[in-house]
């Protein structure tokens, strides 16, 4: 009999050369070999797509080739854009996101996921989500650009009008932290669904159903929904004492993965300072007593800030207005999704894990309907 | 509970076989769900409930509307069910929302087959059980009772599986806390794999080729020297004959007297050449062989046969998910990572 594990934690379900948590260090290696902390001031989000769709970082040439593939893959279907407009715009966004993709996806015969189908999909997130804020304020979505790289255009599609360079690099900055990490749930998602030998979309339709969880993509609202709350530097104490007193989790701390400060976060929060001031100074205090509570509380725990509480300041910075924050993450690990559904290909052996029964002993004999 | 070596599957305590006779979908539905069969009251009330949610919503229409007309089904359920699902504020995994989802999944089907073929959509027939409205939705007349009880006990016999991949799927974004709908479009997503839910029209495809019973040796032996696989054969966790293959072949063979000839014949020889080739592995026969004999007799088209399968499974998955969601940690497991070590990016212009 197999052994149980709750969670598949410390479970090894796969092996990949996407990328890396070297949790203990507190590293996170991109496909390649490459640090994040090296390849965000260095590369575009296009680049580290590349990077993990083929493993290498493209010269200025296929650079230039999968930018122009992206450009021309960014208008939605004509099925899709119908079923984007039939749905209210008051619909959470995550869900708006799961359907316009599954109906851009849908295809008449299987088709196994490829590199295009990829590029394609990854293309056209931004569409979506512009789409999605544009209906939520009263406004009609915007044609894609195909003048602008990707964060630019993302911006674009949200505000309609031509975006500023400072946002576009916190955006794109932010595309590429998030791009990939390891075997999370939505990876995993998809790494499940397309071990059944099923098709792109349905891989990155599950992952996007995956992502939508408060635990998993939902984090970096709640963390800006507690900021929110806390309201400012001087307020944090009281608050988070209060909130601690209650038993109430602190959004944006800890991670299954992580033993040290996630290094994703620490680029963020060097970022929010100019990015987003009045929020980088709440947001720091806020993070300062936490870890104090936390650390009183659980000494013998490593509690750290995660990725979500400094993405959350950053992408207010951006102008990103909190309720597409999931969708923004979405966009990014898009990449991410697809690349993992690509390698996990060339060995393709279905996901089936034992479950333990724990209902009645079998063999139980169902009455009849009168007799019940 | 799949015990694959005593070749048994058990819902809640009760053997498949125990099941599959006298029950209605209705009835097992409710066992997944609620852990015990339910009374006459219990189950009328859940079908009045059942046959109140088989409307689709606007946007669900308008979206069915708007997919083209060659739409992989699949896709076409994918797609509708996530529509049909969406909510303004994240709501947790219910039982009237498994209900609800349960209850669409025939209209979606039947009202994409039906625009398909150039027909009027069919409205639900509420005073109909939900084998008999999904074929009343379908086909436009009431079917016969022998059909709806065929029908009936294919989606009592497929409506749960153990972990397999799609209630895996299932389960894994349950665990992040997300909504039953999104589970339930990821479980879709898997289920419409071949290796898992897509393969009971490729039975029938394979059947079609070998085409008769005298030439069946003589194409599976050329098959298998080009590495054909067989299509119907084999399964993870059954080290016998699969319960659910049993009875369905059963009723095949009362059913579908054309496909079963050629079907028992196929499966006498496949079972013989996989066991000369590998004598230390249990070959058998999987659920979806004679799946495919039993779908054709009801008369659903072939392309229909997996979103059918759907049509059941998705009582077991909104049961997982609901398991899931009442005990749940966060389902993320490690990788391996296989790449290089750790090393400097080179910028573009010196890139070659």
């Amino acid at each position: 009999m197999a052994e149980f594990s709750p969670g598949l934690e410390g479970v090894v379900a796969a092996e990949t050369a996407v990328s890396e948590v070297d949790g203990a260090n507190g590293r996170l290696i991109y496909r390649g070999g490459y640090l994040i902390e090296d390849l965000v001031p260095v590369t575009s989000y296009e680049e580290v797509a590349y990077l993990l769709w083929h493993g290498e970082l493209p010269n200025e040439k296929d650079l230039d080739a999968v930018r122009q593939h992206m450009s021309r893959a960014r208008r939605l279907k004509d099925s899709a854009r119908k079923t984007l407009m039939a749905m209210e715009p008051s619909t959470d966004p995550m869900d708006v996101l799961r359907t316009v993709v599954s109906a851009q996806g849908a295809s008449p015969a299987l088709t196994k996921p490829n590199l295009e189908e990829a590029v394609a999909l990854t293309a056209v997130f931004p569409t979506i989500v512009g789409a999605v804020l544009r209906r939520r304020q009263g406004k009609d979505p915007v044609e894609p650009r195909d003048d602008l790289g990707h964060a630019a255009n993302l911006l674009w599609s949200l505000e309609g009008k031509d975006p500023d360079s400072q946002k576009v690099h916190l955006v794109d900055s932010y595309l590429v932290l998030l791009a990939d990490h390891g075997l999370n749930a939505s990876t995993f998602a998809a790494r499940v669904v397309a071990s059944t030998g099923s098709d792109l979309a349905s891989c990155v339709v599950g992952a996007i159903a995956a992502l939508k969880g408060p635990a998993h993509g939902g984090a970096t609202l709640a963390a800006r929904n507690m900021l929110d709350k806390i309201g400012s530097a001087e307020n944090a104490e009281r608050w988070l004492t209060d909130a601690h007193a209650r038993h109430e989790r602190f959004s944006g701390f800890g991670h299954r993965v992580y033993r040290t400060y996630d290094p994703r976060a620490k680029i963020l929060r060097e970022m929010a300072k100019t990015a987003s001031p009045e929020l980088h100074r709440t947001a720091a205090r806020t993070e300062e007593v936490a870890l104090k509570i936390l650390h009183d509380a659980h000494p013998e725990r490593p509690n750290a800030t995660n990725v979500d509480f400094w993405a959350s300041v950053v992408l207010t910075g951006a102008g990103i207005p909190k309720e597409l924050f999931t969708t923004v993450f979405a966009t990014s690990r898009v990449s991410g999704w697809t690349a993992h559904v690509l390698e996990s290909l060339s060995d393709l052996r279905i996901i089936r894990p034992a479950s333990r029964w724990i209902g009645p002993e079998p063999g139980r004999k169902p009455l009849q309907l009168a007799k019940r | 509970m799949v015990d694959g070596a005593n070749g048994r599957l058990v819902y809640q305590g009760y053997v498949i076989a125990d099941l599959a006779q006298e029950m209605s979908f209705e009835e097992v539905a409710y066992l997944l769900w609620e852990g015990q069969l339910p009374n006459r009251s219990q189950l009328d009330a859940l079908t009045s409930e059942l046959a109140a949610s088989r409307q689709l919503t606007k946007a669900a229409n308008t979206a069915l509307d708007a997919l083209p007309k060659d739409t992989d089904p699949m896709d076409v359920l994918r797609s509708i069910v996530s529509v049909q699902g969406v909510e303004h504020r994240l709501a947790s995994p219910t039982r009237p929302l498994a209900i609800h989802a349960t209850a669409s999944f025939p209209t979606i089907l039947a009202m994409f087959y039906r625009r398909k073929l150039g027909l009027e959509p069919v409205q639900p027939r509420p005073d109909l059980g939900h084998a008999a409205n999904y074929l009343h939705m379908m086909n436009g007349k009431e079917a016969s009772p022998e059909v709806v009880r065929a029908l009936n006990t294919y989606l009592v016999l497929l409506a749960d599986h153990g972990m397999n991949a799609s209630t895996f799927t299932a389960r894994v974004i349950a665990s992040t806390e997300s909504d039953l709908s999104s589970a339930l479009v990821g479980a879709i997503g898997a289920l419409k794999g071949p290796a898992h839910g897509g393969a009971p029209s490729a039975v029938i495809e394979q059947l079609e080729e070998i085409g008769a019973a005298p030439d069946a040796e003589r194409w599976m032996r050329d098959a298998r020297k080009r590495k054909v696989k067989f299509m119907g054969f084999g399964h993870r966790v059954y080290r016998v004959y699969d319960p659910r293959a049993k009875i369905l072949k059963e009723m095949c063979q009362r059913m579908n007297p054309k496909f079963f000839s050629l079907a028992s014949k196929v499966e006498e020889i496949a079972l013989t050449i996989l066991h000369e080739e590998h004598p230390e592995r249990p070959q058998s026969t999987n659920v979806e062989f004679y799946s495919a004999g039993v779908l054709q007799a009801i008369g659903l088209p072939k392309e229909f046969f997996t979103p059918t399968f759907a049509v059941s499974r998705v009582a077991g998955w909104s049961a997982h998910v609901l398991e899931q969601a009442a005990h749940n940690r966060i389902i993320r497991p490690q990788s391996e990572y296989i790449g290089p070590e750790p090393r400097k990016p080179v910028p573009l212009a010196q890139r070659g």
